[in-house]
């Protein structure tokens, strides 16, 4: 499926820079079945930016991170990254995207019959011509990006859950990608880890220029390092809010959206 | 981690290397003895490769150190710091010093975060016999105490049901009997249909040259209700209850479900052991008896075409037959049921942490509970045939 326009063209980032567009959304619509829990989604992700989304519990955030890592089609509209639809695209288009972007789950989903050292070398295997010594290489600096190349031995049973998502992020690092996928990365974290791993995130964000998309709660996490922050509201059925995190506290229209980044209690989000 | 390193030296043998898209050139040199290495150009996943091979050569030539400059570098990636985290890894092994300089900034940090923790290990020593068989040992008895405390836990709690029937969980009970006993029953039923025109299929001839084609008839009775019937449904039972005990209640241990139940003060035994082995124990006797009727059955759909009638059938059949044998086979299914249920919820209580652990839990409920109701059959069929019934 040809791309659409908006993939070539570029976008104003926070900094007011032109940047180019690394994902496309234009009137998504995404749910389970016939049932949409939010439709017409218009978004740019800017290559280079670290995107956080976030929203209320059962507000879609893993739905369209489910459509974006293109497992889950969008009930309607068009999804491009990096300059292919994925939206109605056939198997083959889709494990071409598949390579330009990696995927950190929520519990991690490492595979348990593996050491993290076999986790991380895994796609390395499958993709790559590299000598095995070098793919080992390889995986311990992925690991050791994350603290755990003194685990490299280890089996994710082994190691705590916290662990477990940093070697999640080392596999979904393995290939380089262009665009890293994290669900929800920090829960789960103690305070010190999770800053560490906020600062490797704007590290290879900064140097790398990796596009990093962040389902989360975290709100310090928000604050510390997300360039723009996108609201879902279940209730509403629709994206309500997509700036600077910071901006949409203090001066969004939006009372949801400001109380939610300003963690007040509420009976009626109106 | 980080140091300041020589300069290349009489750096010498350039070395340029390509991937598809991007390409480095590896100058390597030796400075009293310590290797220099300079890399130019981009040190990305698609050259740190051929990086990777180019280095082989100067480094098997065993170096007093090794230096390694980056400020050529043009552009790096995570990969690319993998060369850093290669030479920091042999130098350790070989007990040498390593430099690294050239890199400042985001690529800094990079480096150092990448060479945290990166010492080579010492592999274990090699676990001794005696230990090995220490540790096998070790496992056997834990194995024995949590059966002992297992049987103990459901003896008592056995024992309380009796004195307080309310205890006893009777909806879940029901429903465990259904899903364990009715829904097993068409394939229970073919499987004894199939064994009883089995036997008959495979007996006929020989008894036949005999002049003993009816006592056909009493070879399928006694093999199917005695012996096979109890037999068969039994290894259903392993296969398709015995697995979904330890699954079920192996995934419940993982996802601290359990846990859950004995912080609000429910025993896990009660709760979810008691009513899936009475329901077992229920239904496994009944499903015998079913298994049985069909497996004489299929002896006889055999044996009409040899033209044997129906009633010269079934009276041969009555007559070998006894209350005794009847009795046994159902004596026998009640306590295969007791094991293949013990043995799965046993094997689902005892699940380890890990994915693979309800895996390991199914497959050993499935083989303990088929060596076991083999091995309980044996002691049965000798205990029965010591009464003489």
């Amino acid at each position: 499926m040809a791309a659409t326009a908006s993939t070539s063209a570029s976008a104003a980032a926070a900094d007011g820079a032109p940047r180019r567009v690394a994902i496309a959304l234009r009137g998504v619509s995404i749910g389970y079945g016939e049932r949409a829990i939010v439709e017409g989604i218009d978004l740019d992700i800017l290559a280079g930016e670290i995107l956080f989304i976030g929203g209320g519990s059962g507000c879609g955030k893993t739905t369209l991170l489910s459509s974006l890592n293109t497992l889950r089609p969008p009930l309607a509209g068009s999804i491009v990254i990096d300059g292919i639809e994925i939206a109605g695209a056939g198997e083959d288009t889709l494990q071409q995207v598949r390579r330009r972007f990696g995927m950190m789950y929520q519990l991690g989903a490492l595979f348990g019959g593996m050491t993290l050292l076999e986790n991380v070398r895994l796609p390395l295997e499958e993709f790559t011509t590299l000598p095995r010594d070098a793919m080992d290489d390889l995986a311990r600096a992925k690991l050791g990006l994350v603290g755990l190349a003194a685990h490299a031995g280890k089996k994710p049973s082994e190691i705590s859950g916290g662990m477990q998502k940093r070697a999640a992020i080392a596999r979904a690092l393995a290939l380089d990608p262009p665009i890293v996928f994290l669900d929800e990365p920090s829960a789960g974290l103690d305070p010190v880890t999770s800053a560490d791993l906020d600062a490797l995130i704007v590290a290879l964000n900064r140097m790398l220029g990796t596009t990093f998309v962040v389902i989360s709660h975290e709100l310090a996490s928000i604050f510390a390092i997300g360039h723009r922050f996108a609201m879902l509201d279940g209730a509403r059925r629709r994206m309500v809010a997509l700036g600077a995190p910071a901006e949409l506290r203090d001066h969004s229209d939006d009372p949801w959206v400001r109380r939610f980044l300003t963690r007040t209690a509420s009976g009626d989000h109106g | 981690m980080t140091g300041a390193a020589g300069g290349p030296g009489t750096a010498a043998n350039p070395a340029q290397v390509a991937g598809a898209t991007a390409g480095a050139t590896v100058r390597t040199g030796v400075d009293g003895g310590t290797l220099s290495i300079a890399i130019e150009g981009d040190l990305v996943l698609d050259t740190v490769g051929a990086v990777h091979r180019a280095l082989r050569e100067p480094l098997a030539r065993v170096p007093r150190g090794v230096a390694l400059r980056l400020s050529g570098v043009r552009r790096i990636d995570a990969s690319g710091v993998a060369v850093a985290v290669g030479l920091h890894r042999f130098a350790k092994s070989a007990g040498i010093p390593f430099a690294i300089d050239g890199v400042d900034g985001d690529r800094k940090l990079l480096v150092e975060l990448a060479l945290r923790g990166q010492d080579p290990v010492a592999p274990d020593a090699p676990v001794g016999f005696v230990r090995q068989v220490g540790a096998y040992a070790g496992d056997i008895g834990a194995l024995v105490a949590d059966l002992v405390r297992f049987c103990g836990e459901i003896s008592f709690i056995a024992l309380q049901i009796v004195r307080r029937p309310t205890l006893l969980r009777g909806y879940d009970t029901l429903a465990a009997m259904a899903r364990h006993g009715t829904d097993a029953v068409p394939v229970v039923g073919l499987l004894g249909f199939l064994i009883g025109s089995i036997i008959a299929f495979q007996t006929y001839d020989p008894m036949a040259k005999f002049g003993a084609k009816l006592q056909v008839a009493d070879v399928v009775g006694v093999s199917v209700v005695r012996e096979l019937g109890p037999l068969i449904t039994a290894i259903v039972l392993a296969g398709r209850s015995g697995s979904a005990f330890a699954a079920e209640i192996g995934t419940m241990k993982v996802t601290q479900e359990l846990d859950a139940l004995r912080t609000f003060g429910i025993d896990p035994v009660r709760f979810l052991v008691i009513p899936r082995m009475l329901a077992t124990v229920l239904v496994t006797p009944l499903l015998s008896v079913y298994a049985s009727i069909l497996g004489v059955l299929g002896g006889f759909v055999v044996l009409a075409p040899k033209g044997i009638g129906f009633m010269q059938y079934a009276i041969e059949v009555r007559n070998v037959l006894t209350i005794g044998g009847f009795l046994q086979g159902l004596a026998k299914a009640a306590v295969f049921a007791v094991l293949v249920a013990g043995i799965g919820c046993l094997a689902g209580m005892r699940t380890g942490q890990g994915p693979g652990a309800v895996g390991l839990s199914t497959t050993r409920a499935v083989v303990a509970g088929i060596v076991a109701i083999i091995l309980a059959d044996s002691v049965l069929g000798a205990f029965f045939y010591t009464l003489g019934i």
